[in-house]
């Protein structure tokens, strides 16, 4: 593991509410390296998805620290390489975080094309003829090519989310983080956003993925962690956590769900 | 027995047309900007009322840095004095007549600022138009205000939530995501209140605004016809009103392209 770079750390990271009464997060430790294809996994209310959401600060962490790119982004204002005290710009840093979420998110009152557009160029300044080459090649690679100038609306689950893949892909994000993103989908249509994710994988995308696709956590993950009552239990390969769970309470959360 | 309407005193009030034309073009006018003056009023208001913007927040931090539950403290670190100011204003605006309010302006406020008596076209006298539109858009302001913020609140935060991650910026997703489909959803709420607005302006010939109430009262002090004035009044403004909403619903058909299949 030493000869990968560490792409974001997270410790001791914390989340609670009601003066520490509940605690979402209590105290997860853990790194995410490039190219890794991490999997979260664990019984519902275990903090998975605030794990995955406090991320990119859709959730604002009440203590510990996850550091991206050299910077603590817990922190409201870093030290930069002169030593300058700098505020964190939240929006820079998202852009480099693509994130895909349940129910899809897609804007409903624009075309798919102008979905995937709107952040290239407004927000990194692309050109607008520069960002729809850009889209169009991303819509023909997942097979929607043809569907560029159709609303979500008309779209099928899985096409829906297909599209917001690519849409977080056009930001050419360092990490994708994935948030339980075939739990709304009819099961027929599951298969087809798994392919595009596994594709995405097999390219060396590094991804956070919350989900309860069991086979897809064996199959694409390299590495899987088992959260459960805002802990983090346990962590390992594919293989160390199915074949040889040693939590008891994984034990028991894996001869629920296989 | 005579009828309740004389066609004879439609021959009667004809000499005095320019007057009602002057009315209309005053209603017409006024209505405009009060709209404008209203919705940026509105707009202003309902990003008030949506901020969390808490200067005191430092106070519900305890000594551990954690945020404090419960007490005092925690109640007036919450306080947000953006948040006061709009919904104090907007609450007693809705909750005391217009008519009163127009007084308040006209002799309240316009008593004390000196207006440049001069007028516009030859017939509109901005001494009594000016308090008249910041009066009714200060009023209707209040009400859009109300109607906008339902409207913001009423988008999904999954939209909000999508649009940050892809690294929008707060004004962006205002912009880009938020307010068009707020819009979509609150225009026919708009559109009954700028309908309302066109209505309403006819209080204000109660300051000397010569919009096409005064043209009533004009033709009737000079004729002694009553009925038939304010038939014309009513056909003039149901000829104004009645576009207004047909027109908003159209751009209300446009805008809702993304919701057919």
């Amino acid at each position: 593991m030493a000869t990968r770079d560490s792409l974001i750390q997270v410790t001791d990271l914390k989340k609670h509410y009601n003066m520490g009464a509940i605690k979402a997060l209590d105290g997860v430790t853990t790194n995410i390296y490039q190219g890794d294809v991490v999997v979260v996994i664990g019984p519902s209310g275990s903090g998975k998805s605030t794990f995955l959401r406090s991320l990119n600060l859709l959730e604002e962490p009440t203590g510990g620290s996850i550091m991206f790119d050299g910077i603590d982004i817990t922190k409201k204002k870093y030290k930069d390489a002169s030593g300058k005290t700098v505020k964190l710009d939240i929006d820079q840093l998202r852009q480099k975080m693509g994130m895909v979420f349940q129910h899809f998110n897609l804007f409903p009152h624009m075309t798919i094309l102008d979905n995937m557009v709107l952040a290239p160029v407004k927000v990194k300044g692309m050109s607008r003829a520069e960002a729809e080459k850009k889209a169009l090649a991303l819509l023909e690679r997942v097979g929607l090519g043809d569907r560029a100038s159709a609303y979500p609306i008309q779209l099928s689950g899985g096409q829906k989310q297909r599209v917001a893949i690519v849409r977080a892909l056009a930001m050419e994000p360092q990490v994708m983080l994935f948030d339980e993103p075939t739990s709304a989908l009819d099961p027929e249509m599951v298969g087809e956003v798994l392919d595009v994710m596994k594709e995405l994988a097999r390219e060396g995308m590094t991804m956070v993925c919350v989900t309860h696709e069991m086979g897809f956590a064996r199959e694409v993950g390299n590495r899987v962690l088992f959260m459960d009552q805002g802990k983090l239990l346990e962590e390992g390969t594919p293989e160390d956590i199915f074949e040889h769970p040693k939590n008891p309470r994984l034990q028991d959360f894996l001869s629920k769900v296989l | 027995m005579d009828s309740f309407i004389k066609f004879s005193n439609f021959s009667k009030i004809l000499p005095y047309a320019q007057l009602f034309r002057q009315g209309m073009l005053v209603t017409i006018l006024l209505s405009l900007f009060t709209v404008a003056i209203g919705f940026c009023l509105a707009l202003i208001l309902a990003l008030m009322r949506l901020s969390n913007f808490r200067p005191l927040r430092f106070l519900g931090i305890d000594k551990n840095g954690h945020e404090r539950q419960g007490g005092f403290l925690e109640l007036v670190s919450r306080f947000n004095p953006l948040n006061f100011i709009a919904t104090a204003y907007v609450e007693i605006l809705r909750s005391t007549p217009v008519l009163v309010q127009i007084f308040i302006i006209y002799y309240g406020v316009f008593g004390l600022i000196e207006l440049p008596s001069f007028q516009v076209f030859g017939f509109i006298k901005f001494d009594r138009f000016f308090p008249g539109v910041v009066a009714l858009g200060m009023n209707s302001g209040a009400y859009l205000c109300e109607i906008i913020r339902s409207g913001v609140q009423s988008i999904d935060g999954g939209q909000t939530e999508a649009a940050r991650s892809l690294g929008l910026s707060q004004v962006q997703n205002l912009r880009y995501i938020i307010l068009p489909q707020a819009l979509k959803n609150i225009l026919p709420a708009i559109a009954n209140e700028f309908v309302v607005i066109i209505k309403e302006s006819a209080i204000t010939y109660t300051i000397g605004v010569q919009d096409i109430m005064s043209a009533v009262n004009a033709v009737k002090g000079a004729t002694f016809v009553i009925i038939e004035p304010l038939l014309v009044a009513t056909a003039i403004y149901f000829c104004l009103c009645f576009p207004t909403s047909k027109v908003i619903a159209y751009f209300e058909r446009r805008m809702s392209r993304g919701d057919k299949r």
